[in-house]
């Protein structure tokens, strides 16, 4: 006689990690015997607050490479930006932080508009470099010593006054449940978008945008909105590192941020929204093992660690996940394929 | 006449489409052989397939009973196979001169073959200065076609020659074709059936993906129904 | 000649904006002053345009996208200066790699005859796995503890001086042990690499002989290694800085072609993982560098051939410079340093070779058709592998000629492949993707764009109506090329030189 087996609802594995995230501040204060807003409780809840942020910010990543098929290189502009905006609204002009949310969300709308109508006029790589252009002109002017009165120049902005009933020293419980519902909100909300007929549109550019366009899309249009909608949410996240961080500086506007949303991306799984936020949990933990094991030269380690990735294992985490199983070897071979395509007709393929 | 080329049941996918479900046919040695069939029947993928362009999943490729399916284009050509692509594939920006020279497996081919070439083609060497994006799509297609002189080539596979050309120049192609056909061994995919019923020996017919008839092309040309049934109105 | 403005209108305005802007500026600023603005521009658009070439030749032959090549330039950089001031670290680390890459070579040529006779599959899988656990085992053990960073740290040298510590260097002994250790990883790993090809290697005998050679050359230079850095560092500082071009320039076309043939070779098929491959390597690269020659930068003297001060100096013009080798030379009443007039003549000598490659030899027309058409090429009986690997060889081995030349002039640091990357994309984007004159015109632009605007916002900004010129720092300049971008982007999207798509 077969033993019943305990039947779970359909996407119970969501909600589970959810509850599991709730609950484990206080999980992590009874096994250590530390209290909740102390020793490694605290620590671990920052490490997690961290990872939330990033996670948001490898969504909006996503969203543009694995949803749309946009590769771009400029996405640390939209995320520095938000970091850069909140610190100055908050420091030197004072502004409430709702205020502040709504202006670091309008400023991002711009940009991304500005930027994604410039750059969508060229397509695959050349997208790629052009906004890499774009972001490095807002990375330098970072830098530039004529608003050093605003954004500090090379040191960029420090001590920015965030809102003391969420600040993340004092208030890291706190912080740490507020971050991890933006980060849960803003899942919903892109699982809403991509499940939408825009992002059905979104993802049939990414097979092939010429089909689409035969088909009677605007696929501009959509392409705009799918960096808008990316564009504001890298701001939003860059708001929420802003405020963990309680500081701005020009490292978070440079390529290195773009390529960290390309590795938790890559990592995770290219395409899929529970991959972007894997990756960002693996990046943070790798990042902080590889520390403390390699000392200050571990992004060595980890750039290698990314090569081989690429080399070896394409389709991320999830990917490889999703890919297990009786049906191994055929899912991989169709996914190779429909990989082969979607770069093929991107604008990167080979030519005839 | 022994086989020169052998394609055993090939299967290829361009992407995820399955483009050719077993083609098989056979190239005797010193004759023209036509593709024929409708427009997406696989005729164009048969040749890439052959000169290694696509790699067929399953299935033989045989020249001189030698396999070389799987293996890099380049290498499949240095074994002895020109191709003429559709839309003849002239280097725009190279001359005429460099063009063929390009095509040179060894110093001096391009040499030892101009007489043949340029008697051939006598529009060539006219312009041998010029770009070859600057000859008429005429011109082009000679150039194309000559191009595979260069070297030492024991097959052809020529796709569509006569594609958007003057019937003037259609004759000249073909004139010119006929010619060659004492030195070498043809595979022709051609939409024109008068064209391909002029040079051909034999023919094959492919029709989704597959060989679904094949013969002698002098019989083929008697028999309408037939025509009609693969190739549309001929 | 004009037919091409008549094509190409932006191109006309381009000019035309150029010659505008050189107008404007020979009325406001004295002729001295515009002519070393214009030689400036010529100075960096001659390093933007070492970087920008063969970014773009291997765009238009393999749809690569090269994020390395700034990392390339500054490879090349870090190897000159490394040449030029410490050729310890070179003599040291040269014989581990010759080890390695001998033993490789010995190690292939035997490889199909080896694996030929080990019989069933399964023996051969497990001998495929042993053989590459003793290549990797071998390799580890080769390098374990070589402390490239003390080599490196104690660098810092004067012109023409000796290292100062010796202890950096390791024992002959020791460093011995380690080439068998490599060769030995090089043998297994020449024969792990060739286990799928069957059928008998092409000049086997060859292959093995100069892989042999390449190990006794190694251990040759072991005890050498003393008296050549002596001899090496008694050289005259121009006789090393040549050295220092060769090294560099052929040490980054090494690396690039060992990147294409290891790590984009296989990716041909997924082309966005190409791009997202060569952006980790800038990663691994940069964090290399820095670990190994520090997060500061060094500088690296002018040689005296272009560095003589005193006497009749600055040089009064061209000719007298060549008697003197001044350190400037008197343009128009103002002196300009005569080095980065070798800049210049650097990038103009490089392009007319690369142009001329291109147009004259067999190579040439092959890269040139195959920008056109890959898969002709192919078609044409033509092994297109081996000419992707030696393009991309010769597009970085520019970029690290580049970064030798540019290090006595902008000094070496880990930033520097950033920004030279960036503009060098700027450029590549004004003047067309994989356009070769496109890559030297939009150098050209960026370039003189750079120089002026770094004069302009030097010499501050005064808009009508504005009581005082606004001062701006150079930042500002670097910046403005993104826009100048933008607005051909805006114009032609394929660039200046550009087919439309």
């Amino acid at each position: 006689m077969k033993t019943p087996r305990l039947r779970l609802p359909r996407n119970w594995l969501g909600p589970a990690a959810l509850l599991v995230l709730v609950l484990f501040p206080f999980a992590m204060a009874l096994i250590t015997g530390q209290p909740v807003t102390e020793g490694a409780p605290k620590f671990w809840q920052g490490m997690l607050a961290q990872m939330f942020i990033l996670a948001v910010y490898a969504m909006s990543y996503d969203l543009l490479l694995g949803y749309t098929g946009i590769l771009s290189f400029g996405h640390a502009m939209f995320f520095g930006t938000g970091a850069y905006l909140t610190g100055i609204l908050l420091k030197h002009a004072g502004w409430p932080l709702w205020q502040v949310g709504l202006a670091v969300m309008a400023a991002a709308v711009l940009q991304s508009l500005l930027v994604g109508l410039l750059s969508l006029r060229v397509r695959g790589v050349y997208l790629a470099m052009v906004t890499l252009a774009f972001a490095q002109m807002f990375f330098i002017l970072s830098e530039a010593t004529d608003f050093a009165q605003w954004t500090g120049a090379e040191d960029g902005l420090h001590s920015i006054p965030a809102p003391r009933w969420m600040n993340p020293t004092d208030e890291r419980l706190r912080f740490y449940f507020i971050s991890l519902a933006f980060c849960v909100a803003i899942y919903l909300i892109v699982r809403r978008v991509v499940e939408s007929p825009a992002g059905k549109v979104m993802i049939a550019i990414r097979e092939n945008e010429n089909r689409a366009q035969m088909i009677g899309y605007n696929t501009f249009v959509y392409k705009l909105l799918a960096v808008t909608l990316s564009g504001v949410l890298a701001a939003l996240s860059g708001l929420m590192n802003a405020l963990w961080n309680l500081n701005a500086n020009p490292t978070m506007l440079s390529v290195g941020v773009t390529i960290n949303a390309l590795l938790m991306t890559i990592i995770g799984g290219v395409g899929t929204l529970v991959g972007p936020m894997l990756g960002a949990a693996i990046l943070q933990l790798l990042g902080y093992w590889l520390n403390a094991f390699f000392g200050p030269r571990w992004p060595l380690i980890f750039g290698i660690v990314f090569v081989l990735i690429v080399l070896f294992l394409p389709y991320g985490v999830v990917g490889t996940w999703q890919m297990r199983g009786a049906s191994w070897r055929s899912t991989w071979a169709e996914r190779r394929r429909r990989l082969a395509g979607w770069a093929n007709e991107g604008g990167l393929g080979r030519k005839n | 006449m022994t086989d020169l080329l052998r394609v055993e049941n090939i299967h290829t996918f361009i992407g995820q489409f399955h483009i050719l479900e077993g083609v098989s046919l056979s190239v005797p040695a010193g004759s023209i052989t036509a593709l024929l069939g409708r427009n997406g029947a696989g005729k164009t993928t048969t040749l890439r397939s052959i000169i290694g362009l696509l790699s067929p999943r399953a299935g033989r490729i045989m020249l001189d009973g030698r396999e070389i399916q799987g293996r890099p284009a380049y290498d499949i050509a240095a074994l002895g196979i020109g191709y003429v692509p559709e839309h003849r594939a002239v280097f725009r920006d190279l001359t005429v001169e460099e063009n063929l020279k390009i095509a040179e497996r060894r110093k001096g081919d391009l040499d030892r073959r101009s007489d043949l070439i340029f008697d051939l083609f006598p529009d060539l060497k006219r312009f041998i200065r010029l770009p070859g994006g600057q000859l008429s799509g005429g011109q082009q297609q000679m150039l194309s076609i000559a191009r595979v002189l260069v070297a030492d080539n024991r097959l052809l596979l020529i796709d569509e020659p006569s594609e958007g050309l003057a019937p003037v120049i259609v004759e000249n192609i073909i004139e010119a074709l006929r010619r060659l056909s004492d030195h070498t061994t043809v595979l022709l995919v051609e939409q024109n059936f008068r064209m391909a019923a002029q040079l051909a020996d034999r023919y094959y017919i492919l029709d989704d993906g597959q060989s679904v008839q094949s013969g002698q092309m002098a019989e083929l040309a008697r028999d309408g129904a037939l025509v009609a049934k693969y190739l549309g109105a001929g | 000649m004009f037919d091409v403005f008549r094509r190409n209108r932006p191109l006309l305005v381009a000019v035309l904006l150029v010659a505008l802007i050189v107008f404007w500026m020979s009325n406001r600023y004295e002729p001295k002053v515009t002519a070393n603005i214009l030689l400036s521009g010529l100075t960096l658009g001659a390093l933007y345009f070492l970087v920008a070439a063969g970014l773009s030749l291997i765009f238009g032959l393999m749809d690569v996208l090269n994020f390395a090549h700034g990392l390339m330039f500054m490879l090349g950089a870090y190897f000159g200066y490394t040449v030029y001031a410490n050729p310890r670290i070179i003599l040291n680390t040269l014989p581990l790699m010759l080890a390695l890459g001998g033993g490789a070579m010995a190690g292939a040529a035997p490889a199909s005859w080896v694996w030929a006779r080990l019989g069933a599959a399964q023996n051969k899988r497990g001998a495929l796995i042993v053989v590459w656990l003793l290549a990797g085992a071998l390799t580890l053990a080769g390098i374990w503890r070589f402390d490239l960073q003390s080599l490196a740290a104690n660098a810092a040298t004067v012109a023409g001086g000796a290292i100062a510590t010796g202890q950096a260097q390791e024992a002959a002994g020791a460093l011995a042990a380690r080439l068998g250790l490599l060769s030995g990883a090089g043998l297994a790993l020449g024969l792990a690499l060739r286990s799928r090809e069957f059928g008998p290697g092409r000049s086997m005998a060859r292959n093995a002989a100069l892989g042999i050679g390449l190990v006794v050359l190694a251990f040759a230079i072991v005890p050498a290694r003393i008296s050549g850095e002596a001899f090496i560092l008694g050289l005259s500082n121009n006789l090393r800085f040549v050295l220092a071009l060769a090294v560099g320039a052929l040490g980054g076309a090494a690396i690039g072609a060992l990147t294409e043939v290891g790590l984009i070779r296989p990716l041909y098929s997924r082309p966005i993982y190409q791009v997202l491959l060569t952006l980790g390597l800038v990663y691994v690269g940069t964090e290399f560098i820095k670990g190994v020659w520090g997060p500061v930068g060094y500088y690296m003297d002018i040689p005296d051939y272009f560095n003589t001060r005193g006497g009749d100096c600055p040089s009064p013009n061209l000719l007298l410079w060549f008697r003197d080798h001044c350190g400037s030379i008197d343009v128009l009443g103002r002196p300009f340093p005569s080095y980065r007039l070798f800049i210049i003549f650097l990038g103009v000598a490089v392009f007319i070779a690369v142009a001329a490659l291109l147009r004259y030899t067999r190579l040439g027309m092959i890269i040139r058709a195959g920008v056109q058409d890959r898969e002709m090429v192919q078609a044409l009986g033509i092994n297109v592998q081996w000419v992707f690997t030696l393009v991309f060889a010769l597009g970085t081995g520019l970029a690290a000629l580049g970064g030798v030349a540019a290090a006595p002039f902008i000094g070496v640091n880990p930033g520097i492949g950033q920004d030279f990357l960036l503009q060098s994309f700027i450029s590549v984007v004004i003047g067309g993707m994989g356009s070769y004159p496109g890559a030297a015109i939009g150098t050209l632009l960026v370039g003189l764009a750079r120089a002026f605007g770094d004069q302009l916002v030097l010499s501050g900004v005064q808009f009508p109506g504005m009581e005082t010129a606004v001062k701006l720092s150079p930042s500002i300049a670097r910046a403005s090329t993104v826009l100048i971008m933008a607005v051909v982007l805006l114009l032609r999207p394929a660039g200046l030189f550009g087919k439309k798509e």
